[in-house]
């Protein structure tokens, strides 16, 4: 995508898998002793698709992905395999997964104006990502950044590179949030509720910013949400968890056309349909 | 931009109008009657009410006011003729029990002032933000259980405590230090060393324990942030996350603080001062306040009010430059 870029892109083949995850189980120590809050998660991503994690909050979906990215919370412990194109991820020391993070495996968060440091210019943060990995002058990185920004879709790039995170809006922050992800061109793109924090224009905006980006990169995805109707519209396959432990997996047409777990059956309930005649609550009646 | 420094400057301006009113006002009401005072036990009615006549007293509330306000910008003269005694510009007052007026008592005691709360200053900016860093980054460990432990000491622990415990320790006991002197940098740079060497690390250390708690919970407070998270996950190294994203949101506030208590040593440190015999403003309070010269005392409020007043605007306007947030306005 660009000439500043000295790397090389290797668009991974479809249909490889790119992200192994098996028996996955995240411990932290409580007072009452160890508690799992991810229990014998298995999964995979496959080069180029999206894998929808779903689930309420308190379900493990975001420690799931902080353990792919060796960043749980202090105490948390991870077991079980994560192999991404074929390598182990789990068991490598910090310094190690330092390579991995950013360049590797890309997060984009919640809440984008928090998950932004706000002293600093949004090119300086997109810019350290990409000299974190590929070192470099920083009048390279700058150019790789403000080209990054125009691939989010920032009008004016070249002068908005040098704005601070409370000038932009919302929706601005996490493209830019998806720009410093995408900068250094991951293998895996993780994005935990990217669109929770927005409003419902601005979500369909950025969903499909992330679909158009995907398709030209052949990022893999892992799209974390509490939301089926988002993940119905991103995701190949579907992982449904509670309290940790994987409900319910498949391709999304498999889950949302027949779904076997009763969870995941009352989540699809909870969902509004424009075709259902009898609008009343249906949480509210039980 | 400097619109609004210059909004901030006019507002100090109204608050220490006000400060100097109701200064004034106290005195005006509360004290009791300097002509008295000055006039001493064999007294006529005669004498007092010319001490009166010399000292403006006998004129109403407001035009005592303004005479004080114009001799702070013109100057102003006490009485007439022959026993008339010139203040100078910024006169803020003449005390007749020294025989001097109070700007140049303040005067002479500043450079001791000064000197001791810059060496106090640099101390415990040190000792504080080093100690608070250490003591968060190492959350939970014995080096942090220590820092805290020395910081609750110092905290509270009197200052005058402290300054008797360590001249104890150090003068009379270990023999480290000599009896601290008051010598200038000039005549004897060791000496003047020595001398200032107990009071700063008194003063630093109660400094000290607040700002490295303080600091403490800021750093504690921003590791938690979610951009911590974020600088992690582009795979940044440990170090460069702590200084670069950490270090500035953890230590913008602190600038709050020490704005405040810069100023506020410069307008005399008290105790300090007084226990170790340090000539400075804070001592000059002391005396003042135990003489019942107003006069003096009227004129050091105003100064320490000043001091706070103009840190105060200096960290505002520092702040535009600290934190983007209060600089640029969203687009």
């Amino acid at each position: 995508m660009s000439l500043a870029s000295p790397r090389t892109i290797s668009i991974p083949v479809p249909g490889s898998t790119l992200l192994e995850v098996e028996h996955l189980t995240v411990t932290f120590p409580t007072s009452a002793g160890p508690v799992d809050v991810v229990k014998d998660a298995s999964f995979r991503v496959e080069s180029g698709d999206t894998l929808g994690i779903v689930g309420e909050s308190g379900s493990g979906k975001s420690m799931t992905s902080l353990a792919i990215m060796g960043l749980l919370p202090r105490g948390g412990t991870a077991t079980g395999s994560i192999r991404l194109n074929g390598h182990e991820l789990l068991g490598r020391t910090d310094r190690e997964m330092r390579r991995v993070r950013g360049d590797k495996v890309a997060m984009v968060f919640q809440d984008p104006l928090s998950s932004l440091n706000p002293y600093y210019t949004v090119g300086l943060q997109i810019e350290e990502a990409y000299r974190a990995h590929n070192g470099g002058s920083r009048r390279n990185a700058r150019t790789v950044t403000i080209e990054a920004l125009e691939r989010v879709r920032i009008a004016d790039a070249a002068r908005r590179v040098d704005h601070y995170p409370h000038q932009f809006s919302g929706g601005m922050r996490q493209r830019i949030m998806i720009a410093m992800a995408l900068c250094l061109e991951p293998d895996l793109l993780i994005a935990d509720e990217p669109t929770t924090a927005l409003d419902v224009t601005v979500q369909a905006q950025i969903l499909d910013l992330l679909a158009e980006l995907q398709r030209e990169t052949g990022t893999g995805m892992i799209f974390i949400t509490h939301d089926l109707a988002v993940v119905s519209q991103v995701a190949q396959d579907v992982l449904v968890m509670k309290d940790g432990a994987q409900v319910e997996s498949g391709t999304a047409e498999e889950i949302f056309s027949n779904p076997r777990a009763a969870y995941t059956r009352a989540l699809l309930d909870a969902l509004p349909r424009i075709d259902d005649p009898f609008d009343e609550l249906k949480g509210a009646a039980r | 931009m400097t619109l609004t420094i210059l909004r901030r400057v006019l507002a100090a301006v109204g608050v220490l109008l006000l400060i100097s009113l109701f200064t004034f006002l106290i005195f005006f009401w509360l004290s009791p009657d300097p002509a008295v005072q000055i006039c001493g036990k064999t007294c006529t009615p005669e004498r007092i009410d010319q001490i009166r006549t010399q000292l403006g007293l006998n004129l109403p509330f407001w035009e005592q006011y303004w005479q004080f306000l114009s001799g702070i910008f013109t100057g102003r003269t006490y009485g007439e003729g022959a026993a008339a005694i010139d203040c100078a510009a910024p006169c803020l007052g003449f005390s007749f029990q020294t025989n001097e007026s109070v700007t140049d008592m303040i005067v002479a005691r500043m450079p001791v002032s000064v000197t001791l709360a810059i060496g106090a200053a640099l101390l415990w900016l040190l000792a504080g933000i080093g100690g608070g860093l250490l003591s968060a980054v190492k959350q939970g460990t014995g080096w942090d259980r220590g820092v805290m432990m020395t910081a609750l000491a110092g905290i509270s622990l009197p200052n005058y405590f402290v300054a008797l415990l360590l001249q104890y320790l150090l003068v009379v006991q270990l023999r480290w230090l000599p009896f601290p002197q008051s010598v200038t940098f000039a005549e004897d740079p060791l000496l003047w060393f020595q001398s200032y060497l107990m009071p700063w690390l008194v003063l630093a250390f109660g400094y000290a324990a607040m700002y490295s708690r303080i600091v403490r919970t800021n750093v504690i407070d921003t590791l938690g942030q979610n951009f911590m998270r974020t600088a992690r996950a582009k795979g940044l190294d440990g170090p460069i996350v702590l200084r670069r994203h950490a270090l500035r949101p953890s230590l913008t506030p602190v600038v709050t603080l020490f704005g405040m208590d810069f100023a506020g040593l410069l307008g005399g440190a008290l105790i300090t001062e007084t226990v170790f015999g340090l000539n400075g403003v804070g001592k000059l309070t002391a005396d003042s306040i135990a003489k019942n010269d107003q006069p003096v005392i009227m004129g050091v409020t105003l100064l320490a009010a000043a001091l706070v007043v103009v840190a105060n605007m200096l960290v505002d306007v520092a702040y535009t430059y600290l934190d983007p947030r209060v600089r640029v306005k969203s687009a």
